[in-house]
């Protein structure tokens, strides 16, 4: 593997307006159900003061992807640009990538019976194109980046926030970059 | 919570007591007292009556099933693969079996003996299959110390149901022997993987779940206590007539072997975001 691409999110800039998840569902046409991206709202209890905050999340294309050690149909591959594809046309719908993906991304369409997930617009890439969830992002809170030391040695530049698994399961190829906390002034 | 997984229920416990039986059958037979003909060739019809249901209830669980074959495809690192090359290894095994049950003359050892042991690495490559990073209360030795506790028991169980009739007195003594010691040991054990689970926050959901379940209740009744005591008192009393009696501890235990299995896959909680919506 060459590199390792993933996508770099800024919580500070991110308003939860879902035109990531729009933007995917749009570009792919995807049944209401799998969610390939979706956006959360952390609990505004795990910062020091009260913070409304969202965070996107779609496949984190994993250094280390369970999906892929589990799939018996090798219906998962990793590129050398470390993005991790699945192919439709190879599953079997045994689900045990489902069960084995901490963040849920790999979700069955009861449709079709077949797993599905994102796979970071490959395509939209390969064409020199930014992914669709990027692209639609108004704020600029959704960025594709190269998940390297450089990266991670900037200030502000998180490898996970609370509520989210341990990334020492997967090492998910997602960065954060957290909420600035603001002042609050009590007025009794 | 995971689901009821009937599919998988159906496919481990049948397929672990049809290995079961093959493997108790290769242990009688290398034993001082050689196991009786009719016993064997009926016994070997059951297990693979009971494989090939095994095997069939399996494809339910997919949602192509017509594609099964291709899970084969990944056998460098899915459990999955594994499991489904072993099942059919050892259904191709237990054939040469039926063929050697047909021969009036030969040793059959060999066939049990292989039969057994492509089964039991089946057994252990199911169970792999769930030793999961994402599922603290499966990431353990659990699950295969669980599915060979249930091979051993139903099959010990289901040899002494098939040959009431035919197994000798000093075998029976051994099957109910066996038995007994794997319920015993398959309730230390759930003692000590309980106790485990409530290290991790997910591992207390899974422990938080069973214990509120009447279904639990009802597996360590049915599949521990009852057969624990009814065992006892079978082997206690050599004079009585068991033959209800095992009929009845082997009812109960299958019944509790399968509310284990889907206890098993109910209680299963993976890490996952906690994140609201």
């Amino acid at each position: 593997m060459n590199k390792q691409l993933g996508f770099l999110h800024n919580s500070e800039k991110c308003v939860g307006c879902r035109g990531c998840e729009m933007a995917c569902k749009n570009e792919y046409q995807i049944d209401a159900t799998p969610e390939w991206r979706k956006v959360f709202q952390l609990h505004e209890d795990d910062y020091s003061l009260p913070t409304r905050m969202f965070f996107s999340m779609a496949c984190n294309h994993c250094a280390h992807p369970e999906c892929l050690r589990v799939c018996p149909v090798m219906a998962y591959t990793k590129r050398d640009d470390g993005i991790v594809i699945h192919d439709p046309n190879r599953c079997i719908g045994c689900r045990l990538c489902t069960m084995a993906c901490p963040y849920d991304r790999p979700q069955i369409n009861p449709a079709k019976k077949k797993v599905e997930k994102c796979n970071l617009c490959y395509q939209r890439i390969d064409n020199g194109e930014q992914p669709a969830c990027v692209a639609a992002c108004i704020p600029g809170a959704l960025e594709l980046v190269e998940i390297n030391d450089t990266l991670d040695q900037k200030t502000g530049v998180l490898k996970t926030l609370p509520g989210l698994p341990s990334p020492k399961l997967t090492t998910p190829s997602i960065r954060f970059i957290g909420p600035k906390q603001g002042k609050q002034i009590r007025r009794d | 919570m995971g689901d009821w997984e009937w599919p998988l229920i159906l496919f481990t416990v049948l397929g672990q007591i049809a290995i079961g039986i093959i493997l108790m059958l290769w242990w009688l037979d290398r034993g001082r007292d050689h196991l009786d003909t009719q016993l064997f060739k009926q016994s070997v019809l059951i297990s693979g009556g009971l494989l090939i249901l095994a095997l069939l209830a399996s494809l339910f669980h997919l949602g192509h099933p017509e594609a099964a074959y291709r899970a084969l495809a990944h056998l460098g690192s899915s459990w999955l693969s594994r499991e489904i090359l072993l099942f059919l290894l050892t259904f191709l095994a237990w054939i040469y079996l039926f063929w050697q049950s047909k021969q009036q003359t030969g040793s059959r050892t060999l066939g049990l003996g292989i039969t057994s042991v492509l089964g039991l690495l089946g057994v252990v490559s199911s169970a792999m299959i769930y030793v999961l990073l994402r599922v603290p209360a499966w990431n353990n030795a659990g699950p295969v110390l669980c599915f060979l506790l249930t091979t051993g028991l139903l099959g010990a169980l289901c040899t002494l149901v098939l040959g009431r009739k035919l197994l000798q007195t000093t075998q029976k003594k051994l099957l109910l022997q066996f038995s007994l010691g794997c319920t015993i040991a398959s309730l230390l054990l759930y003692i000590i993987y309980s106790s485990m689970l409530s290290a991790s926050t997910e591992g207390a959901a899974t422990l938080n779940f069973l214990l509120n379940s009447p279904l639990f209740w009802s597996r360590a009744l049915l599949g521990w206590f009852a057969p624990l005591l009814l065992l006892i008192s079978i082997l206690k009393n050599p004079q009585v007539d068991k033959t209800n009696l095992i009929l009845t501890v082997t009812l109960l235990a299958g019944l509790g072997e399968i509310l284990g299995r889907a206890l098993f896959y109910l209680s299963a909680t993976g890490i996952q975001i906690t994140a609201l919506f």
